[in-house]
């Protein structure tokens, strides 16, 4: 508006006021044309200068609107993001993916003297036995002395993953060590004279108590080499992992597990292939079999359940006894209502299927009986139960008992719990595990979004992606620091928020729409629009030039 | 007629004209109940910006304390909210709104009829045309307006563009009468109702300075424009604060005014922009929307200076571009635009495609809704039917306004080259 | 599980690298109107045929731009058939259509295939594919060279689908892919790619016509393309190498293109590729033992209970220290759903009447002023 403004401002001198006056046959400059025809008036000064300002008004309106206009709106906009910062994170050397688990040791009253030289001992022999740098066993001596109490309040302050206990026990028997069951404690009996003396080089407890720990952390060793090994990290910032076979050997299980989600949708259905049984005590027999497990994973993830109960339900395959071909096909994919789509949580399906159907593989542990069960990865389970006697409709809690009780093993299974070591001890572990997991995902996916960005140079960056990686990678660095923590560490909630940041900062929206454009495109939408509009924008430009050049050889030959 | 001067029986004669229009309207209003609803609906009359049922829609969120503007369905000015809830709701009563539409309508034809009598279509302060004797007096103008079958199906369709064109007619007739503060603060309303109107500030400006011209003191033009332009600033500033304190957020900024820039709403209506960014790559999408508002604003500084001499044929010109090119232009523009046409009835002679024109405007009229109803409801067409016929009839308009330029620069002509005269002439 | 137990499945484990666990498939058919009823019918066909070979429906994603069997021109209206003895409706019961009509877009396909989706775009109708997911993509329409035409309105260009591919293999979103498209011109549409692990296949050559196989008389029009007849036909043969060398110009008129070379491991391991393993359903499943279903017993509910009381009980106090320690945490702003309610109705009306009056007196005053100046 301001040049159409100026432009008025500048049209008052050209038009003054008295302007009608001029109507008089000016005596112009007459510009040369052919002879023949009857020559036109020649134009006035004043209409010459008009129309030059009024090309001009067009003129100023292209290059000072129009052309920012073009630019603002056509340029692709791209944020800046911390590429090398990303790549780093990708290739694992931002953070030594390292797991020091500290090991409190817990002397009970053993003199102070003996007792470190039984740590250092025992480290040494722990340092002897890993081989795989990436995860670390660090011993300590327990600052108070581990009763039940202390070690439930303390635990999140400690960081300690382990406790191990020592008492003095019988002289005639061996050492001998047990998981406490609901606490992260080792107990660990020796014979008195076990103990090893100030200055020798080794001891049998100490080996003894290394060689315990080595067994209990083996599977978590194991999975985190193996995460490690599939990431995303060179070769040469990678720990040296254990065997190639062994981490293969996880890899089974890993192809298993559900992928990693704070919360997770369990759908419990009741497939009949009749009209009874047409209810089930599910909800008695989830909060008596399940609820307990599903409560103790909170700290690690959450769990939304829904059920459902479908009559005449046919399965996908009719033979009555199933081979283990049978058993992949069997959920009928194609009837069964078993993607609810509710929220944005993967569904875990667990199905009871009621019918004459069994299974007929036998297991190896007990050849005579079928097992009623099996586990679909990554999916769910099914679990075969055979009709009730007597036209009963209803399914009783107590029927249900075995299944849920399948279903909740299932489910850790799913979920990728390991499968040693005391309860307490498998979910330390499994938080751990995920942490690492959420770790090396997220940076894998800032390595992804940074070879994108360099990969295709049209496609925009907005701005909230910039925001989301610095996010990232600020969680990145706080859980890296806090790694190796228990289940209530702080390391797998900002894993768990630098993933979802990654995540979001890879999958934004708006980095999508028409990536390629070829400059004919390009030609084919310019030209067609603004030809007709910059041709005469042009002509005008040069007739102008070309008039004001005529004038001005004019004026020269008459001076 | 025409020639009838007297005043006495000239404003019998516009009483009887206002009567039998208001009669003719609300005959439409109350012996078709339906009509009003169907003439509602139709796209050539309701666009998103000034949708009668839209603002229904707005004035019932409004009257529960919510946001207007949540929804997505208003994209009107906030203060029409207050003037419709304090009419009687418009479903049980609707003979309130009829009766505020037919006086809208009325209003605007008494603003056309004083500057129909101002003659300044013929004679302005730096031009006399040599033909002003053919002139139609503003009985007829009104009447024309009034009796105009388009202005009756946009009052009888009630789009709040109703309120814009009244504040127009009434910025350029209190400007011809030299009232300077009226004039721009009815431009301010009807750029705060319609957003468009701004632009017509050049040649309003100009019409003011011509009309105060007072050749013993002239004052400066760029001092009046100034002026102008901050009265018009300082109205507009108010009329937002207003606003602001009405809804309690600066939100109907982009809900009005922003849906106008970025035609987020690709409702078909008679106009060009919807088809073409429905096509449009999204890539582009932006910069052709820079490109289509500049074309819209770049006529208003080359009129202005090529008709210095004449800024109600300015007006008169850029309304009838913006009744073909505006984001969301409906019959209702081109109403307001054919409702001036009649103050150069001087210049008809010199026409040179009426025939043309009309025939064309008049196909597109009729072929129109036809089409519409082949795509949206028959389903035997497609949206190619519907947006054939708007390029005809943006084609006939185009016709008419640059026809009407010709015209008027012609007149203009004349009088440096009397000698030239009803001869055909050729461009070189 | 212990590292000598581990050690001894060692031999097992090639096999178990290159597992993957799911199979996907997205069927893309792009053009409109009744005449184009051999794309769509092309499209169900596929879909009949992945459906019966195992992929579950949650796992199928379905594109149809265009609802055949409710055309008012359908002489057999509610069905689709793919052949001329209308043996199969193959618009029976569970179809599930995952994007229709005009949801069928170049950006829709796009996003389904980067999953860059908003939050309201419900599970099923996204690809959640990982990278142990194999994709069968099969694509069908009106294609050009380099492009393939959707609704009339807009194209895909092979630098886009390759991008897109780039992006799925960047975000880990694949094993494998099989690519599979349909048109005029197909070979074309899979010449940009470059990402790893993608066997493509088209229906013709840069510069061929894609042809139909046969009409139905009755229906009105031709009711399927040559080359996906014959694909559907040789589906159940047992390698990709076996589908590929099935097809012949004798039958499907037109040059089928293959190509390997994006495969790790080349021709020969994509021709041993087994067909299910993109149509098929892989789900290993583990039959529990009866010794298994023990895992779980009484103790171990009990015990579970104790721990998730013991980490509540430290979750209590934690937060009962964390509330002394903080200040009060910063109020989220949530964005609520406002109730509609005629509270402040004079006060409403008043203060519009103020303003409307505002804005007439200001006009008034203009105008006494002006006149009597």
């Amino acid at each position: 508006m301001s040049v159409d403004l100026q432009n008025d401002g500048d049209s008052k001198p050209i038009i003054s006021p008295d302007a009608a006056t001029v109507s008089l046959p000016a005596t112009g400059i007459a510009t040369t044309t052919t002879p023949e025809r009857k020559e036109p008036p020649p134009e006035k000064e004043a209409d010459t200068r008009r129309r030059s300002w009024i090309v001009l008004s067009f003129w100023l309106i292209t290059v000072f609107i129009g052309l920012p206009v073009w630019w603002n709106t056509t340029t692709i906009y791209r944020a800046n993001l911390p590429l090398t910062q990303m790549t780093d994170w990708a290739d694992g050397k931002a953070c030594e993916p390292v797991f020091p688990l500290r090991i409190a040791l817990d002397v009970g009253a053993m003199p102070e003297q003996e007792a470190q030289n039984l740590l250092r001992l025992t480290q040494h022999a722990l340092d002897d036995l890993n081989d795989f740098s990436g995860h670390h066993l660090r011993l300590q001596l327990a600052q108070a002395p581990a009763t039940e109490a202390a070690a439930a309040s303390v635990r999140d302050d400690s960081n300690v993953a382990l406790t191990i206990r020592l008492a003095p026990g019988d002289a005639a028997h061996a050492a001998s060590s047990s998981l406490h069951p609901h606490l992260p404690i080792l107990d660990v009996q020796y014979p008195p004279n076990s103990l090893p003396t100030a200055n020798s080089p080794s001891s049998g407890l100490a080996t003894y108590i290394a060689t315990q720990l080595g067994s209990t952390f083996a599977e978590e060793q194991n999975i985190i080499s193996y995460l490690l090994e599939t990431s995303s990290i060179t070769p040469e910032h990678r720990p040296k992992g254990i065997s190639q076979e062994v981490v293969e050997s996880v890899s089974k299980r890993m192809t298993r597990q559900l992928k990693y989600s704070q919360t997770y949708h369990l759908t419990f259905s009741l497939f009949t292939n009749g009209p009874i049984p047409s209810s089930w005590d599910i909800e008695a027999a989830i909060d008596e079999y399940m609820k307990p497990v599903l409560d103790m994973l909170r700290p690690i993830h959450n769990f939304t359940i829904d059920t459902q109960v479908q009559l005449y339900a046919s399965p996908g395959v009719q033979s009555q006894v199933l081979g283990k071909e049978d058993l992949s096909s069997f959920i009928n994919a194609a009837e069964w209502p078993l993607s609810p789509s509710i929220g944005g949580a993967p569904t875990v399906n667990f199905i009871i299927y009621i019918g004459n159907q069994t299974i007929g593989v036998p297991s190896e542990a007990s050849p005579a009986e079928t097992s009623q069960s099996w586990m679909i990865p990554q999916w769910g389970s099914v679990y075969l139960l055979a009709p009730p006697p007597a036209e009963a409709a209803h399914v009783s809690s107590e029927t249900l008992k075995q299944p849920i009780l399948t279903f909740t093993s299932h489910l850790l299974t799913l979920l990728g719990t390991p499968q040693s070591g005391s309860l307490p001890l498998r979910l330390s572990t499994l938080a751990r595990i995920r942490s690492a997991d959420l770790l090396l995902r997220a940076s894998s996916s800032l390595g992804s979004l940074a070879r994108l960005t360099l990969a295709l140079p049209s496609i925009s960056i907005p701005s909230n992606v910039a925001d989301g990686v610095v996010k990232t990678i600020q969680h990145l660095e706080l859980a890296c620091a806090s790694l190796g923590g228990g289940a209530s560490s702080q390391s797998l909630e900002h894993a768990r928020v630098a993933e979802r940041e990654a995540e979001r900062a890879f999958f934004e929206k708006s980095m999508v729409g028409q990536l390629y454009f070829p400059d004919e495109h390009k030609i084919a939408v310019y030209l067609p629009l603004l030809g007709p509009i910059g041709v005469p924008l042009v002509m005008g430009l040069l007739n102008e030039i070309k008039a004001w050049k005529s004038r001005r050889s004019q004026k020269l030959k008459a001076a | 007629m025409a020639k009838d001067n007297s005043s006495l029986q000239a404003t019998t004669g516009t009483a009887g004209l206002f009567v039998v229009a208001a009669a003719l309207r609300l005959l439409l209003f109350t012996a078709f109940p339906g009509l009003p609803n169907l003439l509602t609906g139709r796209v050539e009359i309701s666009t998103p910006v000034t949708s009668f049922k839209r603002l229904q829609e707005g004035l019932f969120l409004y009257n529960h304390n919510v946001s207007p503007y949540d929804g997505g369905v208003y994209h009107q000015a906030p203060l029409l909210l207050p003037l419709f809830s304090l009419l009687p709701d418009p479903s049980t009563y609707p003979i309130f709104t009829y009766i505020l539409y037919i006086l809208v309508d009325l209003l605007s034809a008494n603003a056309l009829y004083k500057i129909a009598e101002s003659k300044e279509g013929a004679i302005s302060r730096l031009y006399t045309s040599p033909r002003k004797e053919k002139r139609w007096s503003g009985y007829i103008v009104a009447a024309l307006f009034l009796l105009n079958p388009f202005t009756i199906a946009t009052c009888v369709g009630r789009p709040t563009s109703v309120f814009t064109t009244c504040a127009i007619l009434h910025a350029v007739a209190k400007a011809l009468s030299g009232n300077i503060f009226t004039s721009m603060l009815s431009l301010s309303f009807a750029a705060y109702l319609s957003m468009y109107p701004l632009l017509l500030l050049p040649p309003m400006v100009i019409l003011a300075y011509d009309r105060t011209y007072n050749p013993k003191a002239p004052k400066s033009l760029g001092q009046l424009a100034g002026m102008c332009t901050l009265v018009v600033g300082g109205s507009l500033g108010l009329l937002f604060l207003s606003s602001y304190a009405l809804t309690g957020s600066w939100e109907f900024l982009s809900s009005t005014y922003g849906i106008q820039l970025t035609l987020t709403d690709l409702t078909p209506n008679a106009g060009l922009w919807w088809y073409f960014f429905t096509e449009m790559f999204d890539s582009f999408r932006s910069f052709f929307l820079g490109v289509f508002w500049l074309h819209l604003s770049s006529y208003t500084p080359a009129l202005t200076i090529r008709l210095r001499q004449q800024p109600l044929a300015v007006t008169t010109l850029l309304l009838g571009i913006f009744a073909i090119f505006k984001p969301y232009p409906s019959i209702a523009d081109t109403s307001l635009f054919l409702s001036l046409v009649p103050c150069f009835r001087h210049v008809f002679p010199l026409l040179r495609y009426s025939f043309v024109t009309s025939s064309v405007v008049l196909y597109g009229t009729f072929l129109g809704p036809a089409f519409y109803h082949l795509w949206i409801y028959a389903g035997s067409g497609n949206a190619n039917f519907f947006y054939a016929i708007t390029l005809v009839w943006s084609l006939g308009l185009s016709l008419l306004v640059s026809d009407l330029a010709f015209a008027i620069l012609r007149d203009e002509w004349e009088v440096e080259r009397p000698e030239m005269r009803g001869k055909e002439i050729r461009q070189i | 599980m212990k590292l000598p137990l581990a050690l001894l499945l060692a031999p097992l484990l090639t096999l178990v690298a290159g597992l993957h666990t799911s199979n996907w498939a997205v069927l893309v058919g792009t053009s409109r109107f009744w005449f184009n009823y051999r794309h769509l019918a092309n499209v169900l066909s596929m879909y009949r045929t992945v459906k019966r070979l195992g992929i579950p429906d949650s796992q199928i994603i379905l594109m149809l731009p265009d609802d055949m069997a409710c055309n008012p021109r359908n002489a057999f209206p509610g069905t689709v058939y793919s052949n001329s003895d209308r043996a199969v409706d193959l618009y029976g019961d569970n179809i599930e259509v995952d994007y229709r009509g005009y949801e069928v877009t170049v950006e829709n396909f796009i996003r389904l295939l980067t999953d860059r989706v908003g939050d309201e775009m419900p599970r099923s109708k996204r690809l959640l594919t990982d990278d142990r997911s194999n994709i069968f993509v099969y694509m069908t329409g009106h294609g050009g060279n380099e492009f393939l035409k959707f609704q009339d309105a807009e194209e895909i260009g092979a630098p886009d689908l390759a991008d897109a591919f780039e992006q799925m293999w960047e975000k880990k979103r694949y094993h494998e892919i099989l690519f599979m498209i349909d048109t005029c011109q197909a070979n074309t549409m899979y010449s940009k790619l470059y990402s790893p692990n993608i066997i493509a296949t088209g229906s013709s050559e840069l510069d061929q016509s894609s042809y139909s196989h046969h009409a139905d008389n009755d229906v009105g029009v031709a009711v399927i393309d040559r080359y996906t007849y014959y694909n559907l036909e040789f589906l159940e043969s047992e390698t990709i190498g076996d589908l590929f060398d099935s097809y012949s110009y004798e039958k499907i008129h037109s040059h089928a293109g293959v190509r390997y070379d994006l495969f790790k491991g080349g021709a020969d391991a994509a021709r041993s590729r087994l067909l299910t393993d993109f149509f098929g359903n892989v789900q290993n499943v583990e039959i529990d033992g009866t010794r298994n279903t023990t895992m779980i017993d009484d103790e171990l509910i009990s015990l579970s209970k104790t721990i998730a009381r013991l980490s509540e009980l430290a979750r209590e106090e934690e937060m009962a220290a964390k509330n002394q320690s903080d200040t009060k945490p910063a109020p989220r702003k949530v964005q609520v759903a406002k109730p509609l309610n005629d509270d402040n109705w004079w006060t409403k009306k008043l203060v519009g009447a103020t303003a409307l009056v505002g804005c007439a007196v200001v006009w008034g005053l203009g105008s006494y002023f002006e006149a009597s100046l």
